[in-house]
């Protein structure tokens, strides 16, 4: 699954393309709050069961409607946006560190150290993600953090690339040469003008990852490679709601779906927005 | 070869690719073919059997339709002969069970059957090389003889009351499964046997396929072709019956409802001995406790889980005998109260804390609860149970995982376990509640151990005088009344619904695990087509 | 280069069957208890430990990978433990239904996106040009088993018109034509859908481009019909680095099966991935990621094959 952000040409919708940032920061805004304030402030049991109140369709009291066993379905989606989140994030995290240190350590050493580095790339790149994914999660057991493993293990390949390619471009550089040539030490060459060069390109690639990571986590909860089917994740919301909405319940599939494509929208378009400003002319390597 | 030809030829053959692959995209619909005449019959079962071979275990309780048991079971779980001529004739001392075999009996190969069969089965069966997982259940047996051709003999270590309920196990053709790897051969998949219907083909994960044995001693059926679609997913199961696709499924209770109006089909109810219970680990230092197991027992609110989780289709359990078998304990109902379960938890000094929670000399009240991952029945259950417990001040943390996550902590964790057999009290009792097989693989889970459960589970399963195995299994029961050591939550009904084309439907008293013998095509082979 | 691509590849899915293997060995998984299943409830210790010794899972991993490598050169992949098969006879009975899944959906995708594409394209900023892309955005952020999920219940629920899974009709014993053809429909549709937004986008993209450039302008500005002009250059210029690419869609493609197969209970190899890897099937699970993994590096291959055919710079070195 590709998160790809496409160019817009020309400068006649500059204005709707800043309305359309704002409304995605506003949608994450949303979002980010929603996850971290109401489990902690709402002092209520996502896992409360309510038998008496099972299938409830969307109303005041329950405004996603309740599941089969009569848990607030509202609740259950925010405390599973939050899990995914939290997913996405910490897999981005790790993904973004292992794939910059591996990038940067093959464009800064070169010779056996690239080469052996980019042929591990190669080779991991030819599993599919969720193949991988499932194979990682299969062989430790479902949970959140082989999960947030899997996921992290899968994702930091195209980072890696970004960042040895970036390197190796300002290793070309004359102002790098001039320093290097200047006596400054490695080090210091390092930290001064390679840093600052690397860092938004991997930010940005981690921001992008972070949708990617959150589906990634969805599709093994729903497969049921995830996490624990009781415990709220989309994913898991999406799986457990299969018999209801056979039975002509439509409300415990639609919204976990939902919760899933509205906040990749809005972090794809802030990160697309983000990467106009940092590099107008290039698009194809950052594709996830 | 020039760049350009073969760009030529690269396009002229994906221009084909796509124009094969449309066609095929955009062919018409087929219409619903699938069940038609009386003589054929499709129906849909959740699982299918790993293996076809009665050596591994494949319909060792019966009704394996491919085989024949030495005995079989009427509608009302009564013993009837199959293979054998009549029921078997028992020493004085219950150690020796003699079987004369029915004559002129043949494999559907068209080779005969005889007592080497028998014995080849049973034996292969105990020996150590067999993968059949559920060879405990003939560990009574200390030899088995073939007395000339038409006589079996089995002798048993100890004095088994109900041994002859085992002996409905299919028998297997020595002269093809003897000649190959017992745990994989061709037999595995492309079985033989003397019963009244032949394998035709078995897509897996998809469907087994059966036409009549027109040889079979019983006679020929008058369903000429059998058919048991492999449909693990619920919804599509009541999807496709709709469709007519299907002539009849296995349904859970809430889709079942949807057919109860269909004046085509009609619903059967099977009572079962299918219980779903929460184990209470002994060497766990809340659920050993006492106090909080006769809490726990009731403070859980069964008729809810029944009458919500179950749709009506079940019954409040109280012990692995439900409340309307022949077997079952007058007077252990217990009544969901929760006052009562408060107090005495109070009374035994569990003291509830800021969260809610009751602790007792710095212990938390506090165990989790494993149930199987992908089970949503068990799941459903633990969440109630969870919600339950925690009105009484008592924290049970649901955790799903595989059986191989969950086995080795079963000794400290809690479990929501399955079972139930219904052709003996000895089946599932012995196995579950006895304390030397505290630990023993997945035999009493929850390392129950009560030495009057003990000694009368040994009594019941020796004595052959019905009173006296009344009333062993009636101690059994109020023990677990007064020392609940597994909270037994709901027995379930299983739920099929059939077209009605046909006569001689009724189901059968199901066990636990039910799959290909169990539901109203248990007899299949003796269904007549209605007339009109 | 096609050719140094196909060498590069035997070194990478020797690693990753080894890869698979190391992995394996660190898992806290018995294989014993998945082969005894339910009946597993009513199996003593003695048994299971006998068990463990007859399907021999406690040797080392390096002597089990060198003994599954060299049988797999043979064809003898193993013995699934969840089918109960020999794993060369489940991969030889499914992959053919995988194919004809994959190239329907693959087919409906490019058509689909090609033909909506050049339609955006035209008057990029139109209102066809962002409805199209705003669904296009949507639909590449929807999870391909939600759409699944809601696929069914419209069309086979609700509307009853199409099969919900399954391959053909339970009843029938053999595989008809209008059977696989009506079972086929909602799967590669939804597996199509989900690589719709790619296509879609890529040949907008090169058809916009290709239209901005001066020899397609000269065309217009020459007098040429429209029609021409986007048939003849934009579309050729837009639509042959897509072609080049389609190739390097695959992992996206087996992605999208591996849920698409599992909703619909499609016998394909995608779905009897995902079994395996919830029955933790050890041989079947090693099997079908090299097999994958194959494809990947075929994908990859027919990707160069085909740049090196659509741009003449590229030579056949070899």
């Amino acid at each position: 699954m590709a998160e790809q952000v496409w160019r817009t040409r020309g400068g006649a919708r500059r204005s709707t393309r800043t309305l359309r940032v704002r409304a995605c920061a506003a949608v994450m805004a949303v979002v980010v709050l929603a996850v971290l304030v109401v489990p902690p402030l709402a002092q209520l049991d996502q896992q409360a069961v309510d038998l008496a109140a099972k299938l409830q369709p969307p109303s005041w009291a329950h405004p996603f409607g309740t599941d089969d066993v009569g848990r607030d379905l509202l609740l259950r989606c925010v405390h599973g946006l939050r899990v995914s989140l939290l997913v996405g994030l910490v897999a981005a995290l790790v993904a973004t560190v292992i794939g910059t240190a591996v990038g940067a350590a093959a464009g800064a050493l070169g010779g056996w150290a690239d080469r052996i580095a980019m042929r591990v790339v190669d080779t991991l790149s030819a599993i599919p993600h969720l193949l991988l994914g499932i194979f990682v999660v299969a062989v430790f057991r479902p949970g959140l953090w082989p999960v947030v493993a899997s996921v992290a293990v899968t994702h930091w390949l195209s980072t890696a690339r970004i960042v040895r390619a970036e390197v190796l471009s300002l290793r070309g550089r004359p102002y790098v040469d001039a320093a290097v040539s200047g006596g400054a030490s490695r080090w210091r060459v390092a930290v001064r003008h390679l840093v600052p060069g690397i860092l938004p390109q991997a930010g940005l690639a981690a921001v992008l990852m972070i949708p990617h990571a959150m589906w990634h986590e969805s599709a093994l909860s729903f497969l049921g490679l995830g996490l624990p089917a009781h415990q709220a994740s989309l994913g898991n919301l999406v799986q457990g709601a299969r018999g209801s909405l056979l039975a002509g319940h439509w409300w415990p599939t639609l919204f976990p779906g939902l919760l899933l494509i509205v906040p990749t929208l809005a972090i794809a378009g802030l990160a697309g927005a983000w990467r106009d400003r940092l590099n107008p002319r290039r698009r194809s390597e950052l594709t996830l | 070869m020039t760049a350009r030809t073969v760009r030529g030829a690269a396009r002229v053959a994906l221009a084909g690719a796509l124009i094969t692959g449309v066609a095929a995209c955009s062919a018409p619909a087929g219409g619903a073919g699938g069940a038609a005449g009386a003589d054929s019959v499709v129906v849909a079962a959740a699982t299918e059997p790993d293996s076809l071979s009665p050596l591994l275990g494949y319909g060792k309780d019966g009704n394996s339709k491919i085989f024949d048991g030495l005995l079989t079971r009427d509608a009302d779980m009564k013993l009837k002969p199959a293979l054998a001529q009549a029921l078997p004739e028992v020493s004085a001392d219950g150690r020796t069970y003699s079987f004369t075999l029915r004559r002129g009996v043949k494999f559907s190969d068209g080779a005969p059957f005889s007592a080497k069969d028998v014995v080849f089965t049973y034996r292969t069966i105990l020996a150590a090389g067999t993968n059949n997982p559920s060879k405990t259940e003939l560990d009574a047996i200390e030899t088995v003889e073939a007395k000339g051709e038409d006589t079996v003999v089995f002798t048993l270590k100890y004095p088994y009351a109900p041994f002859a309920e085992r002996t409905v196990l299919p028998i297997a053709p020595e002269h093809i499964a003897g000649k190959q790897d017992v745990n994989s051969g061709d037999f595995t998949t492309h079985p033989v046997g003397t019963g009244p219907y032949v394998l035709t083909g078995w897509s897996k994960g998809e469907k087994l396929s059966f036409k009549a044995n027109p040889h079979h001693w019983g006679g020929e059926p008058a369903v000429k072709k059998f058919t048991m679609a492999v449909i693990k997913d619920d919804d599509v199961r009541a999807t496709r019956l709709r469709s007519g696709e299907l002539d009849g499924a296995i349904l859970p209770p809430n889709l079942a409802e949807g057919f109860a109006k269909d004046t085509a089909r009609r619903t059967y109810a099977a009572k079962t001995f299918d219980y779903r219970t929460v184990t209470l680990p002994t060497h766990h230092e809340v659920t050993g406790d006492l106090a909080v197991r006769r809490a726990l027992d009731i403070a859980v609110d069964r008729t809810a889980m029944v009458d919500k989780l179950l749709d009506g289709a079940g019954k409040p359990a109280f012990g692995p005998v439900p409340t309307d078998s022949p077997w079952f304990a007058a007077g252990t109902e217990r009544r969901h109260d929760l006052d009562r379960a408060r107090r005495i938890l109070d009374d035994a000094g569990w003291k509830a804390g800021a969260d809610g929670i009751r602790t007792k000399d710095g212990v938390r009240a506090s165990f989790p609860l494993w149930y199987t991952s992908g089970d949503k029945i068990r799941q459903d259950h633990a969440l109630a149970f969870a919600s339950d417990a925690k009105k009484a001040g008592i924290e049970v943390r649901t955790e799903a995982g595989t059986w191989e996550v969950i086995e080795p902590r079963m000794k400290t964790e809690a479990v929501l376990a399955g079972g139930g057999s219904p052709a003996d009290p000895d089946f599932d009792q012995y196995l579950l509640l006895t304390s030397s097989h505290g630990g023993d693989g997945f035999n009493n889970m929850a390392w129950y151990d009560d030495p009057a459960v003990d000694a009368a589970l040994a009594e019941g399963r020796r004595s052959a005088d019905p009173a006296v195995r009344k009333a062993a299994y009636d101690t059994v029961q109020r023990r677990l009344a007064d020392n609940p050591g597994y909270v037994f939550l709901t027995h379930i009904d299983h739920l099929y619904v059939v077209n009605d084309k046909w006569d001689g439907l009724g189901t059968q008293v199901e066990p636990h695990d039910h799959g290909l013998g169990a539901g109203p095509w248990w007899n299949v082979e003796t269904w007549k087509p209605k007339q009109k | 280069m096609a050719g140094r691509r196909t060498l590069s590849a035997a070194p990478v899915l020797l690693a990753v069957t080894f890869g698979v293997f190391a992995l394996a060995a660190l898992s806290p998984f018995d294989p014993v208890k998945a082969y005894a299943g339910t009946a597993g409830l009513t199996a003593s210790q003695a048994e299971l430990d006998q068990l463990r010794i007859n399907l021999g899972v406690d040797r080392p991993l390096v002597a089990r990978w060198w003994d599954w490598l060299t049988s797999a050169l043979t064809g003898d992949l193993g013995t699934s433990a969840v089918m109960r098969q020999p794993v060369a006879d489940v991969i030889a009975e499914r992959v053919g239904w995988s194919a004809l899944l994959a190239a329907c959906a693959f087919t409906a995708a490019v058509l689909a996106g090609t033909v909506l594409g050049v339609l955006a394209a035209r008057r990029t900023g139109g209102p066809l040009d962002r409805t199209v892309s705003a669904l296009a955005y949507t639909l590449e952020a929807a999870p391909a088993f939600w759409l699944a999920l809601l696929a069914i219940w419209f069309f086979s629920v609700r509307l009853g018109a199409l099969p919900s899974g399954g391959l053909t009709d339970a009843g029938s014993d053999t595989v008809t034509f209008a059977q696989v053809a009506s079972h086929l429909v909602l799967p590669a549709l939804v597996l199509g859908v989900s690589q719709l937004p790619w296509f879609f986008l890529y040949v907008r993209q090169g058809v916009a481009d290709a239209l901005a450039e001066d020899p397609v302008r000269g065309a217009r500005a020459r007098g040429l019909a429209e029609r021409r002009v986007l048939l003849g250059h934009a579309l050729r210029s837009g639509m042959l680095p897509m072609l080049t690419l389609i190739g390097s869609r695959v992992p996206e493609l087996i992605t999208g099966a591996l849920l698409v197969e599992t909703v619909f209970s499609w016998p394909g190899v995608a779905a009897a991935t995902v079994q395996a890897a919830t029955s933790v099937d050890f041989p079947l699970l090693a099997a079908l990621t090299v097999l994958a993994t194959g494809a990947v590096l075929a994908g990859n291959l027919l990707s160069d094959l085909l740049y090196g055919l659509a741009d003449p710079r590229v030579g056949f070195d070899g």
